[in-house]
């Protein structure tokens, strides 16, 4: 096994709760690398005697990165390792330094539509999946100081904030909120739309 | 004051509901239950609710989940998925006990007593196996009395 | 009376079906047997020792049979089972897995009721109720069932065709600024996020806004 070195450079990269496992590759002249990925939860560590658990869509892998999203799903400390695997020859095993915590992951502003329809102030979120809420501050233009706060816990397509007063402009900005590590991400920025103006006829 | 823990009852859940059908499966004894029998978990009073709660996790993380290794990779990544979310609830709620916001009463440390003999009144591995496949009631009984 | 020597093959895929917890045993018949069939069949409380046979559902020529009235408490989980006789053979036991009410039964959409002005419309919306076993039963909705439960909203302007989405807590919305003599549709969803239950939406209930006065 000494032949073949563990691989290098083992990081995690993660983004609004999407955690993959990167590392260098292994090199070796016309020959295909494989890899397999474990990792381990504190639980293991402490009650599990150190175990590690196999990532299945992972193992014998040739990619040098590996979706961890669905086994890093508890706010805990968390390890990981890879090997090399070329035939029967394995490499030691590359752990990450230190633990991962899913509540290090980096949060990025929602993107956010603000649409006017009539009267209407609706707002078109992407969806970043079950983990998130939104938090929307919208106010009418000139009264900054008299902010309103929606939370919008599940994504549909176009989201009824409020109605608005004919003519008046609005503004909105959200920011998401992962219950699961308590953190919420910054602000997006502010968009404002116009609400019709009034339509009554007026009689000369 | 009260104990007022954060915790994402949507990933157990989903973790759990991944797994019931498998896990029940291996659990052929229909006439015994860990948790639910001979008394409910409903029938706590609230003020008995927290220690209930955290003796519980703990009986989970202490006793239950090492047991029920399976030969099933997606069944053990579920079961390890669960364990760390239980481990860290656990945690808040011992904080809570330190701070004497979660109080244990007679009638929770009997309950836990009836259901200590139910569990090792079964081999371990059938009665860790048995109260995994039984989550769904804590889960239940949880959300119901939040 | 001593069980018959059991050569006929089991009944298939029994299972509860549930909707607002009417909880409705159901099974195929056995492989390759046709006409006359009967059936018998029991149930159990989860971790309480005993079988219980349902006498309505003894010598059954259908294949389902109605167990809404014995698995009423969803504080309980339950198993049911079923056996097939046929020319003086039968089957073996063929159990559901374990049912639990709370989280295997599904909820119907709730009922929407709307109605306008000229500039807006108001709806009312009603959670389904909790099967009961009879009219003259208290009627338990499934708002108390499901403390968590809410309602998605979709509100459609036929003339725009553009569909605007509320979710709501409590029964009534009302949609205020809107286009005088204007066809609105609004269909509704419950939505229970934990255990993870949603109905289909409603179908949808159009009115129009009254002509501007």
């Amino acid at each position: 096994d000494a032949l073949l070195p563990a691989p290098q450079s083992i990081s995690i990269l993660s983004t609004n709760m999407k955690h993959f496992l990167t590392w260098s590759p292994v090199i070796v002249q016309g020959a295909t690398v494989r890899y397999s990925v474990e990792f381990q939860g504190e639980y293991e560590r402490e009650y599990a005697n150190g175990s590690w658990i196999p990532i299945s869509e992972c193992s014998l892998t040739t990619a040098t990165v590996c979706n961890i999203t669905e086994d890093i799903s508890a706010t805990v400390a968390y390890k990981l390792r890879v090997r090399a695997e070329l035939g029967a020859t394995r490499s030691r095993w590359g752990t990450t330094k230190g633990f991962f915590n899913r509540a290090m992951t980096s949060l990025t502003p929602p993107l956010l539509r603000v649409v006017a329809d009539g009267h209407h102030l609706l707002v078109e979120l992407a969806d970043m999946g079950p983990s998130f809420q939104f938090r929307l501050l919208y106010w009418k233009k000139s009264q900054e100081s008299r902010v309103q706060q929606k939370v919008v816990k599940e994504v549909s397509s176009m989201v009824h904030l409020d109605t608005m007063e004919a003519g008046a402009e609005y503004c909105v900005k959200a920011q998401t909120h992962v219950e699961a590590i308590n953190r919420s991400s910054s602000f997006s920025p502010t968009q404002c739309v116009m609400a019709q103006g009034d339509t009554s006829v007026w009689l000369v | 004051g009260a104990c007022r823990v954060s915790m994402s009852m949507t990933e157990i859940r989903a973790g759990f509901t991944a797994i019931k059908a498998n896990i029940q499966s291996r659990d052929p004894i229909r006439t015994l239950s860990i948790l639910s029998h001979p008394h409910s978990l409903h029938k706590v009073k609230s003020s008995d609710r927290c220690c209930i709660t955290h003796q519980l996790f703990t009986f989970y993380v202490d006793k239950v989940f090492k047991h029920c290794r399976t030969e099933d990779s997606f069944v053990n990544r579920k079961i390890s998925s669960i364990a760390n979310s239980f481990l860290s609830v656990r945690r808040k709620l011992g904080q809570c006990r330190e701070q004497n916001n979660c109080v244990c009463g007679e009638e929770s440390t009997e309950k836990f007593k009836q259901i200590l003999a139910n569990y090792e009144g079964l081999n371990v591995t059938s009665a860790a196996m048995k109260s995994l496949g039984e989550l769904d009631i804590l889960l239940d009984w949880m959300e119901k009395s939040r | 009376s001593g069980e018959l020597y059991c050569s006929l093959p089991n009944p298939r895929n029994v299972r509860f079906e549930s909707i607002n917890m009417k909880n409705v045993l159901h099974w195929s018949a056995p492989e390759g047997t046709g006409d006359g069939v009967l059936y018998k069949v029991k149930y159990a409380v989860y971790g309480v020792g005993k079988w219980i046979r349902k006498p309505e559902c003894r010598n059954l020529n259908r294949t389902w049979c109605d167990l809404s009235s014995e698995t009423s408490d969803y504080e309980e989980q339950y198993y049911a089972s079923v056996k097939a006789f046929l020319n003086g053979t039968c089957s073996g036991w063929m159990e559901t897995t374990r049912f639990n009410p709370l989280t295997d039964t599904k909820i119907d959409p709730p009922m929407v009721n709307v109605s306008s002005t000229d500039r807006s419309i108001s709806i009312i919306l009603t959670a389904p109720e909790k099967w009961k076993r009879s009219p003259e039963e208290e009627s338990i909705s499934m708002i108390q069932v499901y403390p968590g439960l809410q309602y998605n909203v979709s509100v459609l302007n036929k003339k725009t065709k553009k569909r605007w989405f509320f979710s709501i807590s409590n029964n009534t919305l009302v949609v205020p600024w809107l286009e005088p003599g204007t066809a609105y549709c609004v269909s509704a969803q419950i939505h229970v996020t934990t255990p993870v239950l949603d109905s289909d939406f409603s179908k949808e209930h159009c009115i129009t806004t009254l002509k501007d006065k």
